[in-house]
């Protein structure tokens, strides 16, 4: 089985550690492919990346994907308009405007940590239809419940087991990432697979977690890079 | 100082059935047996809670910590090998020194978990 880590972060967004360690720890941890998430400082950036994640390919022989990150309704646009030169969008959750926005907008990928900073789950039934609709995986950020303890993580765990039984009812993908800032915090596959069953999935619905799932949204990039790829649902057949 | 009476081993049906989990630890620096033990212990007390520990059976398997290689074994019983394996991933720190663990194989004996 092939798994995906599609939430590490890099220089341009806070991240500790070089691209070289950061693949080299996920390659040692057993995982296929990584997303370096950043977040969007302009257009030369994205070339100025892809050489970069082009040459650390080359050397790990890892499948590293480029990922950008809107932390407001503003990025958000901006990075739908430039949706074909990135592999996956990604939405930071915890505001309810972002967190609606994310689950109505069919090029998001990922919406991550809808819970951050809340004391709701930041998802309700309306929502999570509506990533159902448009294909929205909602992520269950392993970073979040490591670096917080007693109180709040007792108020994270919760928050996501919310999330995961209202995901579970309306058949929304779940997706389990590390949400690494440094490449000591690239967890074990095994251990986000049993983190996602403790919190009320299945074992073979956390499995998905970090293979099927994350597989799907890889199939997805390979799709929109070929010129037969206009928009979300749409692509030249002959 | 007198011998304990040990007791009659329990029939194989009404024993606890036992998982072992093998893992192997990513650090800068080596690790030492003992900070390794307390910092699971913590670990697993903070994040289940007394009543929820005892119900894991756990148990660090010392004699078989391998220093060099820092692959040491942990045995459980069958229902909380998850429990376990999720609570290991919580560890990112042993004192000053961030380390990673990574599992290497669960199984029913320990002769299973070498014959990798």
């Amino acid at each position: 089985m092939s798994y995906f880590d599609l939430h590490v972060h890099g220089h341009a967004s806070g991240g500790e550690s070089s691209l070289d360690q950061l693949a080299s720890a996920a390659k040692q941890l057993g995982y296929r492919g990584i997303c370096i998430v950043e977040y969007f400082k302009g257009e030369d950036q994205i070339k100025k990346l892809k050489t970069e994640l082009e040459k650390t390919k080359q050397k790990t022989g890892m499948e590293i994907f480029l990922g950008f990150e809107a932390r407001s309704l503003k990025e958000l646009y901006l990075l739908k308009e430039r949706r074909r030169r990135f592999d996956i969008l990604l939405v930071r959750g915890g505001d309810l405007r972002l967190n609606r926005a994310a689950c109505e907008t069919a090029e998001v990928d990922i919406l991550t940590h809808p819970e951050f900073g809340r004391i709701d789950s930041g998802i309700n039934h309306v929502l999570i239809k509506e990533a159902a609709k448009n294909n929205v995986a909602i992520e269950i950020n392993f970073r979040e419940i490591l670096v917080s303890s007693k109180k709040t993580r007792s108020m994270i765990l919760k928050n996501i087991s919310n999330n995961i039984k209202l995901a579970k009812k309306y058949k929304t993908p779940i997706i389990a990432c590390s949400g690494a800032l440094s490449h000591w915090d690239i967890t074990d596959p095994q251990c986000l697979i049993s983190f996602a069953s403790l919190l009320g999935l299945e074992l073979n619905e956390a499995k998905a977690t970090v293979s099927t799932v994350p597989e799907k949204i890889v199939k997805q990039i390979k799709e929109r890079r070929s010129e037969k790829w206009i928009l979300p649902g749409v692509k030249v057949v002959k | 100082m007198k011998q304990q009476e040990k007791l009659k081993i329990l029939l194989s049906t009404l024993r606890e059935k036992e998982r072992y989990i093998s893992f192997q630890i990513i650090s800068e620096e080596p690790i030492i047996y003992s900070d390794l033990e307390s910092a699971i212990l913590n670990t697993f007390l903070d994040f289940y809670g007394e009543g929820g520990f005892s119900k894991l059976s756990l148990w660090i398997v010392k004699n078989l910590y391998d220093t060099e290689k820092q692959i040491g074994i942990i045995r459980c019983n069958n229902k909380s090998v998850q429990q376990v394996i999720a609570g290991l991933g919580l560890i990112s720190r042993l004192g000053d020194t961030r380390i990673t663990i990574k599992i290497l194989k669960v199984s029913g004996t320990i002769k299973g978990l070498k014959l990798r």
